[in-house]
């Protein structure tokens, strides 16, 4: 069973976005995420972006793993900066499944 | 009628808004948005006595010393949320232990007053959000008269 081809791939074509990663073009899917931060006695409630993508897709882009971290992801009318990534495996193996990039916005952003 | 812990409280909620930067200075406020960072919220301290060791023949009405420990929360958002809190805790402590209206009107209630205000120490909290988002908890001391008679 391929999931790329028969899970994946459709559900990027149908919710995935047009994204720039380094200045490469890609699809995503937004998967920005509503978090709540302590705040001594109170909490702060913010937002915790993110942002689903293919592996087969970014190393067809030649987008290696190292160079993940600290890019640059544009999509939906924002730029945001990699901080950190989840890989999500799958039955055909890590490097078939998806990517979830955790985002952080440069100062103003 | 003179309620000495409120008249503290309610001046602490008037200083923390002249920190420079800060969006939102409210009081006992458990829940903000990012979009209202920097904060400085005021959470009404507890409030002590040591009138339980004290088991003379004291009038109750009779004047009594207590210590209020409030705790100040300032919140901030950015890249650099770390080094914008040490800031924001410099301007909070210095305007809270130089305070003329709480060192002399309040708390010591005259120039021979032997109430006091004392900075305890700080804890911080971080997490991701937006941006890095960090929290610094200053709790101070209060030491100032009871006096039953006048509430």
């Amino acid at each position: 069973m391929d999931y790329s081809a028969l899970l994946y791939d459709p559900v990027f074509d149908a919710i995935g976005v047009p994204a720039t990663f380094n200045a490469v073009s890609i699809t995503v899917i937004d998967d920005t995420r509503p978090v709540t931060n302590p705040a001594g006695s109170g909490e702060v409630r913010s937002v915790g972006p993110g942002a689903f993508a293919r592996i087969p897709e970014l190393a067809a882009a030649g987008i290696a793993r190292d160079a993940y971290i600290d890019a640059t992801l544009a999509f939906n009318g924002r730029t945001w900066t990699v901080r950190s990534y989840e890989l999500r495996g799958n039955p055909n193996g890590e490097d078939a499944g998806e990517v979830r990039f955790l985002l952080k916005a440069a100062d103003g952003g | 009628m003179a309620d000495v812990r409120e008249e503290i409280l309610a001046r602490l909620v008037e200083v923390l808004a002249t920190i420079p930067n800060i969006r939102l200075a409210r009081r006992n406020n458990l829940s903000h948005t990012e979009d209202q960072l920097p904060a400085a919220i005021l959470f009404d301290g507890d409030e002590d006595t040591d009138d339980a060791s004290d088991a003379s023949m004291r009038p109750p009405l009779r004047p009594t010393m207590v210590t209020m420990t409030p705790e100040i929360v300032i919140g901030e958002q950015s890249s650099e949320a770390g080094s914008d809190l040490s800031t924001l805790r410099r301007e909070l402590i210095k305007r809270v232990l130089t305070d003329t209206a709480l060192n002399e009107t309040i708390v010591k209630t005259g120039r021979n007053g032997n109430g006091a205000i004392r900075y305890l120490g700080c804890q911080t909290d971080f997490g991701d959000g937006r941006q890095l988002n960090g929290s610094l908890t200053a709790r101070f001391l209060f030491k100032y008269a009871l006096k039953p008679q006048e509430l």
